[in-house]
């Protein structure tokens, strides 16, 4: 994969449909910095391999509560009465006979149980194509890690109490939260994510001459994915092809229509000195650019993926993943959706319907995977804004629960040590929190608490353990994590395989 | 407030007499040269670098000594400026520095303070920290020179090196810089102003800067009403527009679960629905989508439909969540009565309404059971959010210079107490007029339950002088929303954050603290002593010198327009009509292609519209809240946006579109027609759309373009012309 200058501007300036225009290309952050490393004369030695992270958020707050629950009864820990006891009275506990029983070494093999609907489903209402991810705990390709969430360094509840250590600012409000996980820091708001700022470290080194950013996102900007000198790929889902997905109508063969083309192009070299029409001119060139490299040699799945928005938008990084080679990318990171957690009410049915979703567009994703032999090389992880409260809010058929913290996040993969927990131990010795209301890894206090679990495994110790499979050098971990350091000694939560 | 803005324009009067004299000459109206000077960062003699010196130095006179000199990051300097002329209370948050280092990354310095030079008044001192506020590059290395410019009301000045560290290093002077040395007389530059070639308002391009803030998007006849007129009393006509010119939808509520005949059974036999649009109809927001396009397209309050807008953005529901088009009638009902009225009662209204309830859940907060959402959000997205700001809308510090936050969970936890107990109104009788058996009423305000209201006593926001801090116990839930909302009111975060969010929407991403803080003193006091007084900060918005004027030059200045004020500016400048021959009003069925470019009117994806007012865009480190929406993705939706309206149409004859939607470019065809050099035509665009800040570069380009179709095609140029200009950024951004 080694390129040289002439080459790389050959490529670019193909990509944007038009005579080289060099001015163009050098006001892409990502190009001049490459430009600029093979014009120094140096060799670029890009990985041998392929990898690829895809986040899949669950927005508004997936309830950890509900989607994986103990479903024992062994009376050292919190066990499927405990659970009942917070939430059956209004009518939020899902009922034991129901849970998908999952085995966790970590928990001395008790069983525990994963929301109905992330495995088999009855044949009615939304089409079911697949077993869902259940399946996928026993085959060893799902992990779990545990009790996660925002953190500035470890807090025990006693400092939490006394302010001993600095919290997360604003807890429990949703564009705060959503921002650290995606930010990747808790003590002050950021302005690019760790994604964003994985890529803008690894693009030069393992992607010289991709003809696609590094980070792609199916769901638009996302502070996940904006970095400081990289932007990313942002495109519809699978049910607009690659090919259409940035092409600028409108355009043919004619002299005119290629000097209006020409002249699309020339007008954003100019008035770059005014920072808002500059950036809207950058993204509009990477738009240019990528056209060019996506529209060439379609690619489709060979599994079937249903036809939800998140399923058409794993379907959509399943085709680029396919499209690879041409797109001449070693390391790729992949942003979707899935939206409406925030259950305040009517929880059993709406949560129960997005898990669904989700484990069904997961499922296929994995087999498609598998399908295009690319299993080991892409590991798939949820992020959340946060958990929900145990103590219930409201009744009966509208019940909900409210905002909280840690949660229980999904890793998915080949290349994933699967079949277990992983995270670090809260005060029961395990990583699963003790689900007691004002317990002792409850936010709340007093006889109002409402279970809201104090993190025990930190964004970044859940990042890091990814973004170190993904190939970031150690050296490097604190610039993309700057409290990374508070969390030293437990930055590898172990559940990737080297 | 008053008296500061009679002090503005007594002073531009002052400053402009011979100008606004000759304007006065051939008219009676009443607005001035709109345009401020330029400031001129004031150099070394002989050089490009800035005259620059430690603040215990200032002031010295002895000038000619300063030479050549490297400052420390995070010291403080003095920069000097002249060409200003400042209103009373225009200080030193009315001017910022920005930055560029070598490796082309932006900085902001903060300005601690401005003085005149004693004996020469014509010189300000600009007072300057010398490290970086904007906080989205790692502060450059200070090994060299960086360029400093100053801005100051969307205006830059020219640019100068300042030694960082040291001296020297790679970063090259602006094409075209020249020195600006020490000037021992006052500068008279003059204004950028028009010639007297017709009466009224005569500087067009400022009037086309102000119809794209107030409107959405300028039209020939509104340009020529304020050439007549005025800005100042077409805003008083505007505040007393009849609104709406379209009347609203008006479908009846349904029940939750749609019946068999309105779409609401699939399985077959599926029952016909009657009318066979009801689904479409009233439960989703097709209708309302469609109203709002054609209120936009052809209403005649302009200014309260895009205020209304404005306010929707901020107060958001979603359609997503409210499923029928009546609830979200009444709630736009509620903002664009309120838009020009009093902010307490609009957010008195929006609390009772039902779609809100809904939509944040207080319609089913109960004492035993009380949910959260809306006391969260009406602090956090709505009126004051998370941090104590000052009156110009900055962060205030505590002594580890960090923010401090507004309140806390437990805060929280008492506005949910006190929201609790609220429901539908399903009584039977007056006080709820819309009551429909079988549909819950969303049209009507909830009725508390007292029953179900916590009645403990409360603790709420703490500032100071506090309004209703503390509640007492036993009231009853209907007073205590009062009181709860006065102490709302009454925080000081309201007005600033309030006007910067509406100045974001209506004219600049990033307007300058003293701004915000003229627009936050009329929210505080309209001049009469009233508080929350929109027609009044509306009028300021519009009316400030950061928002007028003929041309602005800061780098930094302007907004993304959102995918609604592209469409809608785009089809308004060229006679949006019915698909062709377009003998009437296009139907307003634009939804699809808007909500391409990112923006499903009425269908936000969350609670926090389709794009937050924080958002920084990536590189240059500026709030840009629209460019949350801009994506490669999205970005090239707009460029086909522009393509199917300039060169095709959106067809009539559909289920959703009987009309369609066309542009009428009869009147740029003559002019390409008229004239085979097309001077003519792209002069008139640049007045129409660019507001005459097309450069020679930019129309060298277009008209090379432009030029590649024969003459006898004038269809075709106009078609170029105007697809290269609205696609450009710089159309796309508003400044």
């Amino acid at each position: 994969m080694k390129q040289d200058r002439r080459e790389f501007i050959k490529k670019s300036s193909c990509a944007l449909g038009m005579a080289a225009i060099a001015t163009q290309v050098e006001h892409f952050g990502l190009m001049s910095a490459l430009a600029q490393k093979t014009d120094d004369g140096m060799d670029f030695n890009p990985p041998s391999d392929y990898r690829a992270l895809v986040c899949v958020f669950m927005a508004g707050g997936n309830d950890g509560n509900n989607t994986v629950i103990p479903n024992h009864s062994d009376a050292s820990l919190s066990n499927y009465q405990s659970y009942a006891a917070a939430r059956s009275a209004q009518g939020l506990a899902l009922a034991q006979n129901t849970l998908l029983p999952i085995s966790v070494p970590r928990m001395n093999n008790l069983t525990y149980g994963l929301n109905p609907n992330l495995g088999i489903l009855p044949p009615s209402g939304t089409t079911i194509i697949n077993n869902g991810i259940h399946e996928l705990w026993a085959q060893g390709k799902m992990a779990i890690a545990t009790n996660v969430g925002t953190l500035v360094a470890p807090m025990t509840r006693a400092q939490y109490q006394n302010g001993s250590i600095r919290r997360p600012f604003q807890l429990f409000s949703h564009s705060d939260q959503v921002s650290q996980y995606q930010g990747g820091r808790a003590d002050t708001p950021v302005y690019t994510g760790w994604g964003g700022r994985v890529s803008d470290l690894r693009t030069a080194p393992d992607n010289p001459g991709g003809l696609i950013p590094m980070i792609t996102s199916i769901n638009g900007a996302q502070l996940f994915t904006a970095g400081n000198t990289t932007l990313p790929l942002a495109i519809a889902s699978a049910t607009t092809p690659l090919a259409q997905v940035l092409n600028p109508q409108g355009f043919n063969t004619t002299a005119a229509s290629q000097a209006r083309l020409a002249a699309f192009n020339q007008l954003r070299t100019q008035d770059l000195g005014a920072n808002y029409i500059k950036a809207a001119s950058h993204i509009t060139d990477q738009a240019m650019i990528a056209n060019q490299a996506l529209g060439s040699n379609p690619q489709e799945v060979t599994v079937p993926f249903p036809t939800t928005t998140i399923g058409n938008q794993l379907k959509q990084v399943a085709r680029i993943i396919k499209k690879r080679g041409d797109l001449a990318v070693n390391r790729q990171i992949f942003y979707v959706q899935i939206g409406s957690f925030d259950t305040h009410n009517n929880q059993i049915a709406g949560q129960g319907n997005l898990l669904a979703q989700f484990s069904q567009a997961v499922r296929s994703f994995n087999d498609e995977m598998i399908a295009q032999g690319a299993s080991n090389n892409v590991t798939l992880f949820s992020m959340s804004d946060f958990s929900r409260t145990l103590n219930p809010a409201g009744v009966g058929a509208i019940v909900g629960s409210d905002h909280a913290w840690a949660n229980h996040m999904f890793i998915i993969g080949g290349a994933v040590n699967g079949g277990n927990f992983y995270g670090v131990n809260t005060s029961n010795g395990t990583p699963y929190p003790t689900l007691t209301m004002n317990g002792p890894d409850d936010a709340d206090s007093g006889s109002g608490a409402r279970g809201r679990w104090i993190p025990t495994t930190s964004v970044e110790q859940y990042a890091a353990t990814l973004a170190r499979w993904y190939g970031l050098p150690e050296a490097d971990m604190q610039t993309v994590f700057p409290n990374y350091n508070n969390f030293l000694g437990n930055t590898n939560l172990g559940f990737m395989q080297p | 407030m008053m008296s500061v803005k009679s002090l503005l324009w007594r002073q531009i009067l002052s400053a402009y007499c011979v100008i606004f004299l000759a304007a006065f000459s051939v008219s009676a109206q009443q607005d001035p040269n709109p345009d401020s000077l330029t400031p001129i960062l004031i150099s070394e003699p002989d050089s490009l670098r800035a005259l620059a010196n430690a603040p215990d130095k200032f002031g010295s006179g002895n000038f000619s000594k300063i030479k050549n000199r490297a400052f420390e990051p995070n010291s403080k300097v003095v920069l000097y400026v002249t060409n200003l002329d400042l209103m009373a209370d225009e200080g030193a948050n009315a001017f910022r520095v920005n930055v560029e280092d070598a490796q082309g990354r932006h900085y902001r310095f903060p300005v601690l303070d401005i003085q005149r030079l004693n004996g020469q008044e014509w010189i300000y001192a600009l007072t300057v920290e010398l490290r970086d506020i904007l906080g989205f590059h790692t502060q450059t290395a200070a090994e060299g020179d960086v360029l400093v410019s100053v801005a100051w009301r969307g205006l830059a000045s020219n640019r100068l090196r300042l030694g960082f560290g040291a001296t020297g290093g790679t970063i090259k002077d602006d094409t075209g810089a020249a020195p600006s040395p020490f000037p021992k007389t006052p500068i008279k530059t003059s204004v950028n102003s028009e010639p007297p070639n017709a009466v009224g308002y005569l500087y067009s391009g400022d009037r086309t800067r102000f119809l794209e803030q107030a409107t959405f998007g300028p039209t020939p006849a509104l340009d020529e009403r304020i050439r007549r007129i005025g800005l100042r009393i077409w805003l008083e006509e505007q505040f007393n527009a009849q609104y709406p010119t379209n009347p609203y939808p008006d479908f009846p509520l349904m029940p939750s679960t749609a019946p068999p005949d309105c779409n609401g059974n699939n399985t077959p036999p599926d029952p016909p629905d009657v009318p066979a649009t009801c689904s479409r109809d009233r439960y989703t927001m097709y209708p309302v989508q469609n109203w709002f396009f054609k209120e936009a397209f052809y209403g005649n309050a302009q200014l309260k439909h895009r205020v209304a807008w404005a306010l929707g953005q901020f107060w958001v529901i979603s359609g997503v969540d409210t499923q029928q088009s009546s609830y979200m009638v009444a709630y736009h009902q509620l903002l664009s009565k309120n838009a020009f009225g009093n902010y307490r009662t609009l957010m008195n209204d929006i609390t009772l309404n039902p779609g809100m309830g809904n939509y944040l859940d207080m319609v089913r907060s109960t004492r035993n059971n009380p949910n959260e959402n809306f006391a969260r959000e009406i602090l956090q997205l709505f009126n004051i959010g998370l941090f104590m700001l000052n009156q110009d809308g900055t962060l205030q510090l505590d002594n580890n210079n960090q923010p401090i936050p507004t309140y806390d969970q437990e805060t929280v936890n008492n506005f949910t107490k006190v929201f609790t107990g609220w429901q539908l109104c399903e009584t039977t009788g007056a006080s709820c007029p819309n009551r429909t058996p079988g549909a819950p009423n969303y049209k009507d305000p909830m009725l508390l339950n007292q029953n179900n209201h916590n009645v403990q006593a409360k603790t709420l926001l703490d500032y100071p002088n506090a309004v209703n801090k503390n509640i007492a116990a036993n009231l009853n839930g209907n007073v205590e929303m009062q009181l709860a909302l006065d102490n709302i009111f009454y925080h000081p975060n309201v007005a600033p954050f309030v006007s910067r969010i509406l100045i974001q929407h209506l004219v600049t991403s990033d307007p300058t603290p003293a701004y915000v803080g003229r627009v936050a003193g009329v929210f505080n006091n309209n001049g009469s002593g009233v508080r929350g007084d929109l027609k009044a900060v509306v009028r300021q918005i519009l009316l400030d010198p950061e928002a007028r004027g003929n041309v602005k030059t800061d780098p930094n200045y302007g907004k993304l327009r959102e995918p609604v004020q592209l469409a809608t500016n785009l089809l308004r400048h060229f006679g949006v009509r019915s698909a062709n021959p377009g003998t009437s009003q296009s139907d307003g069925y634009i939804n699809p292609q808007v909500s391409s470019m990112g923006q499903n009117t009425f269908y936000s994806p969350t609670v926090f519209n389709f794009y937050s007012p924080d958002y920084v865009v990536p590189g240059p480190g500026l709030n840009g809240p629209e460019f949350n929406i801009l994506t490669t993705g999205t970005a090239i939706n707009r460029t086909n946006f522009v393509n199917t309206m300039v060169y095709s149409q959106i067809a009539g004859g559909s289920t959703n579109a009987p009309l369609g939607t066309s542009i009428n470019l009869a009147e740029m065809q003559a002019l390409a027609a008229a004239d085979t050099t097309s001077n003519r035509l792209l002069d008139t665009l640049n007045t129409k759309m660019m507001h005459g800040t097309m450069t020679a570069q930019n129309k060298a380009t277009i008209m090379t373009a432009v030029q590649a179709l024969p003459s006898t095609d004038p269809l075709g140029r106009a078609r170029a012309a105007i697809y290269l200009i609205a696609t450009s950024s710089q159309y796309q951004v508003q400044r």
